[in-house]
């Protein structure tokens, strides 16, 4: 077996992060029916902010050879690639992207499952600008957990006072409870190693 | 050994700039988002999604290095056009920071990927490929040096300027000479006209007192009854002048007139110094620069030098028909490379022919004005093709040979009608 090159490195992340970005802009969108006004103004941003995000991380990678004799049309095609780099397009697809989940109805565990998808996909896009080796994720992986179990026990909060009274509802407190227990676990060896 | 606290030979310290990276920036807008969502709607599931990236933004390094020690070194200072090399860095004292190791290329320089050094591992020296795409002395860039924590929230950049390249022309295929009649007396490899003490045979002849005895050439003495002896053509060296057009560069940048011109002269350059023939350069440009002509390979190296570093374009004041003497041996062989877009080198070139010199000029002109398809652009260009066919013919009435390279073939190819036989010199 090969070690895959940092240019592969970078493609695969780049095609991780793309599918991420779709993914992500789907997941807060749908149902739109369900969703309150502006909630197609927030898709189209987010839509072409992720789109221009990805544009950006590809773009990143080509470097315009400029000898100073490029004709008009080349010479505007410079400065539109210089404003597209210029634009911060994936805070702008978080926002939009937050901004269309927050116009749906109340629904934890769904804004939860974005959230982490909004995450996976940050990490993402950051392996592909960089090209460093998914690996390197592996240091990251004490805290991430603790991030996401976190995460868990805020929306198991958040879902508490509107459950039912039974069998499972006991069962989602329990997981709530080990799941801050995992986070705690988990964090406290990460900021020991960090300092 | 370096002492304790003192860097090693060779290590420079460059400051690093640092800032938030663009990770960080994305977590901090997904946390600040998340939370003033949740403030304003009420809704608790949103300071859920903020909780991965403040606990990733509370792992903020606290001591970052000021300063790194790198090292760099190119692998070779002369290259020639396309040629590969690299350049070897290492870096020290990024503590528990990841490096990543980037070459910025100057113009005409392409380069590899960059390179990365993990923190803690042991110091190691790594190598960033590039290859000069064009001939010419220039700084091969600028090396970055990337550093980022384990968490990918803070970037650190420090710049390392990296020394001066010389780049050669690629020197164009040449294997056969244009061989002059009359050559100097000077020892060399040309078979001569004149006899000689050389090993090609010329003739027999009667024998005369003095004559070498073991000359003798024993089956024409017997057939004649008298002592006949073989002969042997001298053989001579030859002086070749290359003259290199620098007045104009037009077509494209990489395969352009001037780039043309400086391959076919360090082609001929090598090939005839190779043949152990006296060769001398002359830059044609704003100034005049030339190297009378010489032998051997530190020769070599001076004329390469002088043709990678031309300068390029003309004075308008300059008026520079008549090409010194001391640039120009008696009896020299003249191989001009020119474009022949410039009317004062067509008039020295005109001038050397009339003192005496036997030249030849190699047409390196593949480009043609831009016409836009109009009447008068078509009529332009037509004007300036028969221009430019009057200018060679008036040469070759003159009886200066003009043949035109592509710059891709070998120059055996254009030169071969001259290079078959020797070339008579006509005064």
């Amino acid at each position: 077996m090969t070690a895959r090159g940092p240019v592969s490195r970078r493609w695969a992340a780049t095609a991780a992060s793309a599918v991420l970005t779709i993914g992500v802009i789907i997941w807060a969108a749908a149902p739109l029916s369900s969703a309150s006004g502006g909630a197609r103004l927030a898709l189209v941003v987010a839509a072409v902010a992720g789109g221009f995000s990805l544009f950006q991380v590809v773009l990143a990678r080509i470097r315009p050879a400029e000898s100073g004799l490029e004709s008009f049309l080349e010479r505007q095609g410079l400065r539109i690639i210089a404003a597209v780099k210029a634009v911060p397009w994936p805070e702008l697809m978080i926002i939009a992207v937050l901004t269309l989940e927050a116009l749906h109805p109340s629904r934890p565990w769904h804004t939860a499952v974005l959230g982490v998808a909004v995450l996976a996909d940050l990490l993402s896009l950051h392996l592909a600008e960089t090209g460093a080796n998914a690996t390197t994720l592996r240091r990251q992986a004490p805290l991430l957990a603790a991030g996401i179990g976190l995460c868990a026990l805020a929306v198991g909060a958040a879902a508490i006072p509107s459950l039912p009274t039974g069998t499972v509802p006991s069962v989602i407190r329990v997981v709530a409870v080990a799941a801050a227990v995992i986070a705690c676990g988990l964090a406290i060896p990460a900021w020991r190693g960090h300092d | 050994m370096a002492e304790p606290g003192r860097l090693p030979a060779g290590f420079r310290q460059v400051s690093v700039r640092w800032g938030l990276s663009a990770h960080a920036r994305r977590l901090l807008t997904l946390a600040l988002t998340s939370l003033i969502i949740a403030v304003v709607t009420g809704r608790p599931a949103f300071a859920g999604i903020a909780a991965p990236a403040v606990l990733l933004m509370a792992a903020w390094p606290r001591i970052r290095p000021d300063k790194v020690s790198v090292r760099t070194a190119l692998l070779d200072s002369i290259l020639v056009e396309n040629g590969e090399s690299a350049i070897r860095a290492e870096v020290r004292g990024n503590d528990s920071f990841d490096v990543s190791l980037m070459l910025e290329p100057s113009k005409d320089i392409e380069a590899g990927p960059a390179v990365g050094v993990l923190a803690g591992a042991p110091p190691k020296q790594v190598y960033l490929p590039f290859t000069p795409t064009r001939w010419g002395r220039r700084l091969v860039g600028t090396l970055a040096v990337s550093l980022s924590d384990r968490y990918w929230l803070t970037a650190g950049q420090a710049d390392v300027h990296l020394p001066t390249l010389d780049c050669r022309p690629m020197p164009a295929q040449m294997n056969s000479s244009v061989v002059l009649s009359r050559l100097p007396s000077r020892l060399g490899e040309h078979p001569a006209r004149a006899t000689g003490e050389g090993g090609e045979f010329a003739g027999v002849r009667e024998f005369v007192p003095g004559d070498r005895q073991r000359r003798i050439n024993w089956p024409a003495t017997t057939r004649h009854g008298t002592l006949h002896l073989s002969t042997f053509s001298a053989e001579r060296t030859q002086n070749v002048v290359v003259i290199a057009d620098a007045t104009t560069d037009v077509g494209e940048h990489g395969s352009s007139t001037l780039d043309l011109v400086l391959r076919g002269a360090s082609g001929a350059v090598r090939h005839y110094l190779a043949r152990r023939d006296r060769v001398g350069v002359i830059i044609y440009a704003g100034r005049l620069s030339w190297i009378g002509p010489g032998l051997g390979q530190r020769h070599f190296q001076r004329l390469i030098d002088l043709l990678a570093s031309s300068p390029v374009g003309w004075e308008r004041a300059a008026e520079l028909t008549r090409l010194p003497r001391a640039a120009l041996p008696p009896g020299a062989l003249v191989l001009v490379f020119s474009p022949l877009l410039d009317h004062r080198l067509v008039e020295a070139v005109r001038d050397l022919r009339e003192r005496g010199f036997s030249v030849v000029v190699v047409d390196v002109l593949n480009a043609e004005p831009a016409h836009d398809g109009s009447r008068i652009s078509g009529l332009t260009a037509r004007v300036w093709r028969l221009e430019q066919q009057a200018i060679r013919y008036s040469l070759k009435q003159l009886g200066v040979p003009v043949v035109h390279w592509d710059g891709v073939s070998s120059l055996d190819e254009p030169l071969a009608p001259y290079s078959r036989r020797v070339l008579v010199v006509r005064r």
